[in-house]
C-alpha cells in the first residue's frame, strides 16, 4: 500500500471542525476516500462535502444581510 | 466626531507565506528558497495591492524581512507610495528566509518568542534593512504580538515609530486547540478596538503619560465579539479567507454576506464611542494561495478578497469611510483620545439567531464582558489595573504565554453552571425567598447603552422572578465611571406581587485567576472582610472555610501571583460581607454581600479593582 497524500483540494475533518478543531486529512487513492489522523472519521469527496454542509446548521443567520445592530 | 469609521488595510510581502510551505510543498523536503514559492507570493501581495487601489483604498505596506531581500518587492513598495500614498512600513512577521535562518540558525519566527537579547540583534538588523532599502526609518511595525520590553525597545531607539499592530483578539488556548495545539498564539485578554498600550504591559492600556508606550496599537483584525469569545478567532474576523475557513459561506453561490454584517457591526459601534469606529484588514498572502486553502479554491479565496476591499470602497465612495495608513491613524487617534476614554461595545449575535448581546468595556483599569443572556453577569474580567509586568520570550517565565490574566473567564472556568460539584467563576446575584434561590445567570434579557457625564450606563430590561408563591420583578444597571476602575451594579426592585414581602439579595463574584483552562495554586490568595474598623482574614489553604460580618462593608480577595486586589463594597448598612475559600475540586474564591431587600427598593455594590504591590 502506498503512502498516502494530498487530495485535489485540502480538505478539513468535518468531524473535528464540528469541535473546533482544524484538522487537514489525507487522500488514501486505493480506498478512494479523505482519512482524519486524529479521529476516526473516513469518507470520500461527496461525504465530506455533505458533512460540510451539515457543519454550517449552527449558523443560523448566515444567509441573512443584518442592517439593524441595536 | 461625527461617525467616523476609519479603516486600515494592510499588506504584506511575505516571501514564504505562512502555510505555503506546508501546502505547496506537501510531499517534497523543506526547502524556502524555491523560486516558485517566491514569485508566487510576490504575486499574491501585487493581487491584494491592485484590489485595494481599484476600489480607491490606499494601503499600509508592511515589508517583511524577507522582501527587503527582493529589489522587486522594494520597487512595487516605492511606486505606490508615489502614486497612491501608501505608507511604507516593517513588519516583524515574516522573518523565515534562507537569510533569517542562516544568520540566527533558528526556525522561530515570532518576535515576542525570541530572547531578549534575540529581539533587539533582530529589530536592529530588520530596521536596519530597512533603512538601507529605503533611505527612512518606517513610522509603524507589528506582529501578531509585540511585549511591552519589545515596544520599548523599539521606541528607544526608533522614536519616530508611532503605531504598531499589537494583538489579536482572543487568540489564545482556543485557537491553540484549533490548531491541534500546535499554533503557539496564546495572548487572550487585550482590547479588541485601536488602544494606546502601557509601557509596562502590551494588553494594559496607559492611564497617563507617565505610563505611554508612546504607540498606538491597532489589533490585528477586526474580531467578531460574541464568535470569537466562544469559538476558533481565525473563523470570525475582518479577513475574508478567516470567514471561508469558518465554513460561513453558501457553498453554492459562494455568498458571505456575515462578513459585510461584521463591518457593518463594527461601524454601529460609533454609537458606543463619541461617533468613532474602526476597522483592520490584514491578509497574509497565504491565505491567497494559488493551490487553494483547504476547501476553498483559489477563485474563491479570490472572490472573497475582492469583495471585501469592494465593501470598503463603496463605502469610501459614499462618505462612510475613512482610510488611512497605521502613521496616519496613530496621529488622529491622538488628537481624538484621551487615556482613560474607554472602549465600549454593545455586541449582538450576528451569526448563530440567538439573539444574545454582550458589552464589552475597556479602559486602563479593566476590561469586562457583561452578558445579557445571564441577567447582566460578569463573565470576563481582566485587572489591567496591576499593569502586570509580564515578560514573554525564551528565558523568561513565559515563553509562550502572553495572555493578560482573568479573574473571571465563564469559558476556561466553567461561568455558572458547572458539574456535579463546585463553582465557576462568575459575578452575578441570588435572590432567595422562603428556601427558594433563583440566579440572575438564568434571567436571560438585553441591554441598552447610554452616557451620563464621564459614566456609561448599560440598563437592562426588567426581568421577573418567579418563586412559588412570590413574582418580583427586578431591573439591574450597570455603571462604568471613567477612570474609577470600579463598576457599580444598581439592583432596582420595581416591584413585588407582594408588596409586604422581604427577599435575601446576595451579590457576589466568585473569581479565581490564570490565562488558561487549567487551574493555578490559590495559595497565597488572602480573603478578608471588614467594616472599616475590624477586619477577618483567610489565609487560601483549600479548606472550604468561611468568614461572614454583620454589618462589614466590603470583602475581598487579595492575589499576589497577579498583584492584584478585587473587592465587593456596598453603601449599604444592613446586610454582611462575606468571603468563601474554595476546595481542591473548586480552586475558586468567592466574594459577597447580602442583605434583605424590599419592594422598590434600590441597592448598589461596586465591584473594585486595585494594584496590590
Amino acid at each position: 500500500m502506498a503512502q498516502s497524500g494530498k487530495g485535489r483540494l485540502n480538505y478539513r475533518c468535518p468531524s473535528c471542525f464540528m469541535r473546533d478543531l482544524d484538522i487537514d486529512m489525507f487522500y488514501d487513492k486505493e480506498k478512494d476516500e479523505y482519512y482524519c489522523l486524529r479521529c476516526q472519521y473516513c469518507g470520500n469527496e461527496a461525504d465530506v462535502l455533505e458533512k460540510n454542509e451539515m457543519i454550517r446548521f449552527r449558523y443560523g443567520r448566515m444567509h441573512e444581510r443584518i442592517t439593524n445592530f441595536d | 466626531m461625527n461617525n467616523t469609521f476609519i479603516v486600515n488595510i494592510i499588506h504584506r510581502p511575505e516571501m514564504v507565506p505562512e502555510y505555503a510551505e506546508k501546502v505547496t510543498g506537501q510531499g517534497k523536503a523543506e526547502d524556502i528558497g524555491r523560486k516558485a514559492l517566491l514569485t508566487e507570493s510576490l504575486d499574491i501581495f501585487k493581487f491584494q495591492q491592485e484590489t485595494a487601489h481599484k476600489h480607491g483604498l490606499k494601503t499600509t505596506i508592511q515589508m517583511t524581512y524577507a522582501s527587503l531581500f527582493n529589489d522587486e518587492a522594494v520597487e512595487i513598495a516605492k511606486a505606490h507610495h508615489e502614486q497612491y500614498g501608501d505608507e511604507i512600513s516593517l513588519s516583524l512577521l515574516g522573518l523565515p528566509c534562507k537569510e533569517f535562518r542562516e544568520k540566527y540558525q533558528t526556525k522561530d519566527f515570532c518576535i515576542w518568542m525570541f530572547s531578549m537579547e534575540d529581539k533587539k540583534n533582530i529589530v536592529d538588523d530588520v530596521f536596519g534593512k530597512f533603512y538601507d532599502r529605503f533611505g527612512f526609518y518606517p513610522e509603524s511595525t507589528g506582529s501578531y504580538y509585540m511585549d511591552a520590553e519589545l515596544t520599548n525597545y523599539i521606541k528607544e531607539k526608533y522614536p519616530m515609530v508611532k503605531c504598531a499592530i499589537a494583538t489579536c483578539w482572543e487568540e489564545g488556548p482556543k485557537a491553540y486547540h484549533t490548531c491541534n495545539n500546535s499554533w503557539y498564539t496564546l495572548f487572550d485578554g487585550g482590547p479588541w478596538n485601536p488602544w494606546i498600550p502601557s509601557k509596562q504591559n502590551t494588553h494594559a492600556p496607559a492611564a497617563n503619560e507617565a505610563e505611554d508606550s508612546g504607540i498606538v496599537a491597532i489589533p490585528h483584525l477586526s474580531r467578531d465579539l460574541l464568535a470569537c469569545y466562544d469559538g476558533n478567532g481565525s473563523n470570525f474576523g475582518t479577513h475574508p479567507q478567516n470567514v471561508l475557513r469558518g465554513m460561513i459561506y453558501d457553498s453554492q453561490t459562494w455568498e458571505m454576506p456575515y462578513l459585510f454584517n461584521l463591518v457593518d457591526q463594527y461601524r454601529h459601534l460609533a454609537k458606543y464611542n463619541n461617533g468613532y469606529s474602526y476597522n483592520m484588514m490584514f491578509v497574509g498572502p497565504g491565505w491567497l494561495n494559488k493551490m487553494g486553502r483547504w476547501e476553498a479554491p483559489y477563485e474563491l479565496l479570490a472572490k472573497s478578497y475582492e469583495e471585501g476591499m469592494a465593501y470598503y470602497g463603496q463605502l469610501k465612495k459614499e462618505g462612510q469611510l475613512v482610510d488611512m495608513t497605521m502613521a496616519e491613524f496613530a496621529d488622529f487617534y491622538r488628537e481624538n483620545k484621551t487615556y482613560t476614554e474607554p472602549e465600549c461595545a454593545l455586541w449582538k449575535d450576528i451569526l448563530y439567531g440567538s439573539n444574545k448581546q454582550l458589552f464589552w468595556y475597556s479602559d486602563p483599569y479593566m476590561r469586562a464582558c457583561v452578558n445579557m443572556d445571564q441577567g447582566g453577569a460578569i463573565v470576563d474580567l481582566r485587572p489591567y489595573v496591576a499593569k502586570l509586568k509580564w515578560e514573554v520570550g525564551i528565558g523568561t517565565k513565559h515563553v509562550q504565554d502572553a495572555s493578560y490574566p482573568f479573574l473571571i473567564q465563564e469559558k476556561y472556568r466553567a461561568g455558572y453552571f458547572t458539574h456535579y460539584a463546585g463553582e465557576g467563576t462568575v459575578r452575578s446575584a441570588k435572590i432567595s425567598y422562603n428556601g427558594e434561590e433563583v440566579d440572575l445567570c438564568l434571567c436571560r434579557t438585553h441591554a441598552s447603552f447610554s452616557q451620563e457625564g464621564n459614566t456609561r450606563v448599560l440598563t437592562l430590561d426588567p426581568v421577573d422572578i418567579e418563586f412559588v408563591d412570590l413574582t418580583v420583578k427586578l431591573q439591574t444597571k450597570i455603571y462604568f465611571e471613567e477612570g474609577s476602575s470600579k463598576i457599580r451594579m444598581e439592583r432596582n426592585i420595581l416591584e413585588m406581587s407582594n408588596p409586604d414581602a422581604e427577599v435575601t439579595i446576595n451579590e457576589y463574584m466568585v473569581g479565581c485567576y490564570g490565562t488558561t483552562e487549567y487551574p493555578e495554586d490559590m495559595c497565597g490568595i488572602t480573603l478578608a472582610v471588614t467594616d472599616g474598623t475590624n477586619t477577618d482574614s483567610i489565609a487560601y489553604e483549600y479548606k472550604c472555610r468561611e468568614k461572614a460580618m454583620k454589618g462589614g462593608k466590603v470583602a475581598s480577595a487579595t492575589i499576589p501571583a497577579i498583584e492584584t486586589k478585587v473587592s465587593l463594597s456596598t453603601d449599604a448598612t444592613d446586610g454582611e460581607a462575606y468571603v468563601r475559600e474554595g476546595y481542591a475540586f473548586s480552586p475558586m474564591y468567592t466574594i459577597g454581600y447580602q442583605k434583605k431587600i424590599s419592594d422598590k427598593e434600590v441597592f448598589s455594590t461596586w465591584l473594585n479593582l486595585e494594584k496590590a504591590d
